[in-house]
């Protein structure tokens, strides 16, 4: 996985419709990249073919 | 202070259905040891001290009257400060929603008062559920009654719940559990915690931390008294569209006491061998009393457990800023920091991640499926260490240093992602007096049998009755 930069994440919450600082984008950004990580394996993990599960066995 | 403050549910219901103890009393009694104890413990956000007194009058006159009583009826409960309380302030430990006063109560609530139980009040929580340790920056940090010598989490995000139950404020609580936030309190706390299945019931009325994977359950100290509430709560509900309209099944009246033949497979790959040596002692020696019960115990494991950290996140995250963006946005500085800092990581994942999550989950649903295919149930500790002390950010697990929020929640998530039920006993204590957790998985939509093994270990063992040291 490429490095997270501060130009992504802020190009990112601005999409989302927020408005954070350089400062909070810094500190959150080792987080986000230990996110993006195990995001990143997943990829793998699932066919993309497999209905995505949201509920459960109703009857 | 009187024993009524640890008198169990169903003794409650029988003592005063028979006349020998009256529901005034028993309120009184709990509101007494609040008084007392809840200076140091802060488990209670509201206290609703006169209504539950008129209540109780009310469920006195009732009993003099000989009217046909419901099967909780006279018997105070505490609610997490999620479930929507009618005319009473429901913040979900929040500054946010520190005004809010609902003007319906949630359905499980109706459906407890309904059954003659007795709001005592509402109790402290980790902000909007989203924590695992119970910290709490607005309405202060609620204390673990088994302290050890230092103050403790008590685990969260249900960690009033917990700690009320535990110290004897409360005989029962409802709480919610996202990630493990009614079993994580129970096994720190050393308390009873049913997670049911997913669609068991209601979540009309509780405020949402991810509604794929919110779950509502009764904590007590004993399996019975879990089952007597979960009889009272679960069952279809036209406002929760994911409810099941499968019968309910009379939990407390299958509590036999018998487990012959009971298949438990035990799970040691990624749960006993990623605990505390401690933890998974206890554990193992819960499984070989089953085994002396009557059950018949094996090795188990669970495929796709690797997977289960990334799908969790991704999903509790993106649904949780779905209904907080709003006030993220208008109100960030009233969140606490660690809240703030998940809901703003949250920000990061796409949508397409979401969905993969969502299938990645439904192999980790079929992964569990699969070892309860020739098992009845699973067994698991249900933290991987006893309570960290409230200035404690890492443990240690067998020489492995790893932060307490992330290897609090390890071993609970699994199954709110798969939507088992799954019962939280406590199953011992380690040399310095905390106690230990495991988790008792069953099949979908079988809490009769998950709650018919935890109620035959309670019977032939008492670490549920032991009391902390904080609450005498």
């Amino acid at each position: 996985m490429e490095k997270v930069t501060i130009e992504t994440m802020r190009a990112m919450m601005r999409l989302a419709g927020f408005e954070w600082s350089d400062a909070e984008l810094e500190a959150l950004r080792p987080l986000v990249e230990t996110n993006l990580r195990l995001l990143d394996r997943l990829e793998a993990a699932s066919p993309r073919t497999i209905d995505p599960s949201t509920q459960y066995r109703l009857f | 202070m009187t024993e009524l403050g640890w008198t169990s549910v169903a003794d409650l219901a029988r003592l005063i259905g028979t006349k020998q103890v009256s529901p005034v009393e028993v309120v009184r009694a709990c509101l007494d040891r609040i008084t007392a104890l809840d200076g140091t413990l802060r488990t209670f956000i509201t206290v609703c001290a006169e209504p539950a007194l008129q209540a109780a009058h009310a469920a006195l006159a009732r009993v003099l009257a000989g009217e046909t009583l419901g099967p909780l009826d006279g018997v105070p409960i505490g609610l997490k400060d999620l479930f929507d309380t009618a005319g009473v302030r429901t913040t979900a430990g929040s500054r946010i929603l520190a005004d809010r006063v609902p003007g319906t109560d949630a359905t499980v609530v109706t459906r407890l008062t309904g059954a003659g139980a007795i709001v005592l009040g509402k109790l402290n929580m980790h902000e909007f559920a989203y924590g695992p340790l119970g910290r709490n920056a607005h309405y202060g940090d609620t204390v673990n009654p088994w302290d050890a010598g230092r103050p403790r989490v008590p685990g969260g995000s249900s960690s009033g719940s917990g700690a009320a139950v535990a110290a004897g404020l409360v005989p029962a609580a409802l709480g919610s559990d996202t990630g493990g936030s009614i079993r994580m309190p129970a096994s720190l706390c050393g308390v009873t915690g049913l997670k049911p299945t997913y669609g068991r019931v209601s979540r009309a009325g509780v405020l949402p931390l991810a509604w794929t994977m919110d779950h509502v359950g009764p904590m007590a100290r004993t399996a019975e008294d879990c089952a007597l509430l979960l009889g009272a709560m679960a069952g279809y509900d036209p406002a929760d569209a994911s409810t099941s309209v499968l019968p309910v099944p009379d939990y407390a009246r299958a509590l036999s006491g018998s487990i012959a033949g009971v298949r438990v497979g035990v799970l040691r790959q990624g749960f006993l061998d990623a605990s505390a040596a401690d933890v998974a002692a206890g554990v193992e020696a819960a499984a070989r009393m089953l085994q002396s019960l009557g059950a018949k115990t094996d090795d188990a494991a669970i495929e796709q457990m690797e997977h289960v950290p990334a799908a969790a996140f991704a999903i509790v995250a993106s649904e949780a800023l779905a209904y907080h963006a709003g006030w993220l946005k208008s109100r960030p500085a009233d969140y606490q920091p660690d809240v703030r800092e998940r809901l703003q990581a949250a920000a990061f994942v796409t949508g397409a991640q979401y969905v993969r999550a969502q299938q990645t989950r439904a192999l980790i649903r079929d992964a569990v499926d699969e070892a309860l295919r020739h098992r009845d149930l699973l067994l698991a500790p249900a933290t991987p260490i006893t309570a960290p002390a409230l200035d404690e950010t890492h443990a240690d697990i067998r020489g492995e240093r790893v932060s307490v929020t992330a290897a609090m929640i390890r071993l609970t998530r699994p199954f709110n992602l798969s939507g088992h039920p799954v019962c939280a006993v406590p199953c011992g204590f380690t040399a310095e007096g905390l106690p230990i957790g495991m988790q008792i998985i069953g099949r979908p939509f079988d809490e009769v049998t998950v709650l018919r093994v935890a109620d035959a270990y309670q019977r032939a063992t008492d670490w549920h009755r032991r009391r902390p040291p904080l609450a005498s």
